[in-house]
């Protein structure tokens, strides 16, 4: 059923909210089209927005690695982000109070070293305990490391910043040069406003590139886990984790697994963040990243990879679509209105979709394990229908 | 007081004054008794009587204020549960427990112990034996089911099943763990006559086919037929042991049951 081969197959397969995701995508996409060839949208802009949203997927994908398969509730998202943007940018930049000037990919293994055993720091006094310790430890964990790094000067340049951080690329062959090899580009699509393609343009480019790659390669990993006994473990847990442990399933070690693989993913997302961005400060690590990973998962449906995706691309929508408002007259300033949408956004969901706009729905089972059998009756659609998906948050 | 403990060989689970309180109720008192390869052993009593807390006691989910528990030989108190199970026990709740978003089928498929799929590593660098395993388990699980006559509900949501298929599909469960012993608590609490007959059948089939049960229940009708040897358990401890009749023609017994547990 790929899309490709048989358009009109795979599209009467899908459920109506995965038409109406499809549908509202494809009309988002044109009109971004439209905005980037009448010159109303800057083209190095869009591909910041494109990094910002494959930021921001990689962030939910690790909540959704967390809470949305095992049910462990993170309040630190802010923080393993931090130390993933931290970390890479102390290794790689100019202006680092440390080590500094290391190859990128130096600050990438540190990273996510760091985020690693910080995980485990938090993950072995909580994770034997009831859920809501972790819930409150991590919320706790998350000022300690913002503080830090607003206060330790020596170690983090404090309230300065990290600033001269090189691209990802820096130092690598071919890629590390290319933006600046690459022709400028003028392309004419409506007469009397060019569009100019030039170096920043292809920085912009490789750091989409990066940031597909981040992303597409956790999206792999992660749907494989969620479909095989491993994930299957992880959601009983989620459901009732007396009954994985009466089923012999090691709990302790199931959800320090799965809180040590979506803390990864979360410094992973700090890691493109500093490159993207190229100056990392203690703001960073205030707890709205936390906030906007959450509602990401929730809307998207909690244990849902393809939902976290799609929330995450509503967050970056909200977020930076609201910057646009300021030409318009509005009797509202852009920050309280796009706190006000997400509002309204989380509302609208709890009250018609408490299960989040795309929860998963097929059965996840190892896929050859299905193939080889006859296909069962309709994909056993509605199966999460009833889910809560956790909208006590 | 160790009245229950009557000369065993070749006991699968054995059980010596364990003793648990829950602030000044002691809810296991110093309960000694053993379970023989092979039977279906019947665990009754008044409510409140200990038995689930027993349950709890023996698979792990509670540490024992004192005594121990010996499941094939070996000692396995205070053991996680994981660890208990890997030593051949598997456990049953009174309560029915739901596993929201799975199809009954994949609800089966958490049954499996050791799975080559559920370790992490295993899904990226041995992605076939990964899928031998798990078609080998879902044929499996459909095969019990089958036998079970739910084959029908496996694509159902595991959520929307009736109260007695739910214990079905327990039951079906806990035997792909494949256990030497298996607690069942409260077997057909709330199932149907029919139903009910159904489980006593499967039980039976299966406890042929060689696994050992020790079962709650307080249809005397279900278990005086299902099992023997009987333990009574009265106020933590064990009051007698024997057969469905020495069992019903027991005062004390008798006494228990009318004179309610507190
Ligand atoms: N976690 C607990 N905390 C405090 N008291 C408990 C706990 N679990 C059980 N009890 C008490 O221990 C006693 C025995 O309870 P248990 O559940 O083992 O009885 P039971 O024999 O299974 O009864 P029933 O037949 O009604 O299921 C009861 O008085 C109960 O209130
Ligand atoms: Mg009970």
């Amino acid at each position: 059923m790929s899309l490709l081969s048989d358009p009109k197959a795979a599209v009467d397969d899908l459920s109506r909210p995965e038409a109406w995701v499809l549908g509202v995508s494809v009309a988002f996409a044109l009109f971004l089209l439209g905005a980037l060839l009448t010159g109303a949208l800057g083209p190095t802009y869009f591909l910041f927005l494109v990094g910002l949203a494959g930021m921001y997927a990689l962030l939910s994908f690790g909540l959704n690695a967390q809470w949305g398969f095992t049910g462990l509730i993170n309040f630190s998202v802010a923080a393993f982000f931090g130390i993933g943007a931290y970390g890479s940018a102390l290794m790689t930049a100019d202006s680092s109070p440390i080590a500094g000037g290391f190859n990128p990919l130096v600050g990438l293994a540190v990273a996510l070293v760091v985020a690693f055993v910080l995980a485990l720091l938090i993950g072995i006094p909580t994770l034997r305990l009831r859920a809501d310790y972790l819930a409150i430890a991590s919320l706790g964990l998350a000022e300690v490391v913002r503080l830090i790094v607003l206060n330790e000067r020596w170690l983090t340049n404090g309230s300065a910043g990290v600033r001269g951080i090189p691209s990802f690329f820096e130092g690598w062959p071919v890629f590390s040069t290319l933006p600046e090899t690459m022709p400028g580009l003028r392309l004419v699509v409506i007469p009397g406003s060019p569009i100019l393609l030039g170096t920043s343009f292809w920085r912009a480019s490789l750091n989409v590139l990066l940031v597909l790659a981040f992303a597409g390669a956790t999206f792999f990993v992660l749907r494989r886990a969620h479909r095989s006994p491993w994930g299957r473990v992880l959601r009983t847990i989620r459901s009732d984790e007396d009954l994985a442990r009466a089923l012999g399933k090691n709990t302790y070690s199931y959800k320090m697994q799965s809180f040590v693989l979506g803390s990864l993913i979360m410094a992973l997302a700090g890691v493109f963040y500093t490159h993207l961005n190229l100056y990392v400060g203690p703001g960073d690590l205030d707890p709205i990243t936390t906030f906007y990973a959450w509602v990401a998962v929730i809307l998207g449906g909690s244990g849902s990879n393809r939902g976290a995706l799609f929330g995450g691309i509503v967050i970056v929508t909200i977020r930076e679509g609201t910057r646009f408002l300021n030409d318009v007259a509005l009797p509202i300033d852009p920050a309280p209105l796009r706190l006000l949408l997400i509002g309204v956004v989380i509302v609208a969901v709890m009250r018609y979709r408490p299960q989040g706009i795309l929860p998963p729905q097929r059965e996840l089972i190892w896929p050859s394990a299905v193939d080889d059998r006859d296909p069962p009756d309709p994909p056993s659609s509605g199966v999460r229908e009833q889910k809560g998906g956790g909208g006590d948050e | 007081m160790s009245e229950g403990a009557l000369p065993k060989d070749d006991a699968v689970l054995r059980v010596d004054d364990l003793q648990k309180s829950f602030g000044g109720l002691a809810a296991t008192d110093h309960a000694t008794f053993a379970v023989e390869r092979g039977t279906i052993t019947g665990l009754i009593g008044p409510n409140g009587a200990g038995k689930s807390t027993l349950f709890n006691l023996i698979s792990g989910f509670y540490e024992p204020d004192g005594g121990t528990v010996e499941v094939n030989g070996t000692d396995v108190t205070g053991m996680e549960p994981y660890q208990v199970a890997d030593h051949g026990l598997i456990r049953t709740f009174q309560t029915p427990r739901k596993l929201e978003g799975m199809t009954v089928r994949e609800a089966m498929l958490v049954g499996p112990r050791n799975q080559p799929g559920e370790s992490f590593v295993n899904l990226f660098a041995r992605p076939g034996t990964v899928g031998e395993s798990e078609s080998t388990n879902l044929a499996e699980a459909e095969r019990i089911l089958e036998e079970f006559e739910i084959d029908h509900l496996a694509t159902q949501p595991a959520t929307d099943i009736s109260g007695g298929q739910m214990k079905l599909v327990e039951l079906a469960r806990a035997m792909l763990a494949e256990p030497e012993v298996l607690l069942l608590d409260e077997p057909v609490a709330g199932v149907n006559p029919t139903l009910a007959k159904k489980l006593k059948d499967q039980i039976r089939r299966l406890n042929e086919q060689g696994t050992t049960f020790l079962l709650i229940e307080h249809d005397m009708e279900f278990v005086m037929d299902l099992a023997d040897p009987i333990v009574v358990l009265d106020q933590g401890s064990v009051l007698t042991e024997g057969t469905p009749e020495e069992v019903q023609g027991d005062d004390r017994v008798i006494d228990a049951y009318l004179g309610g547990g507190t």
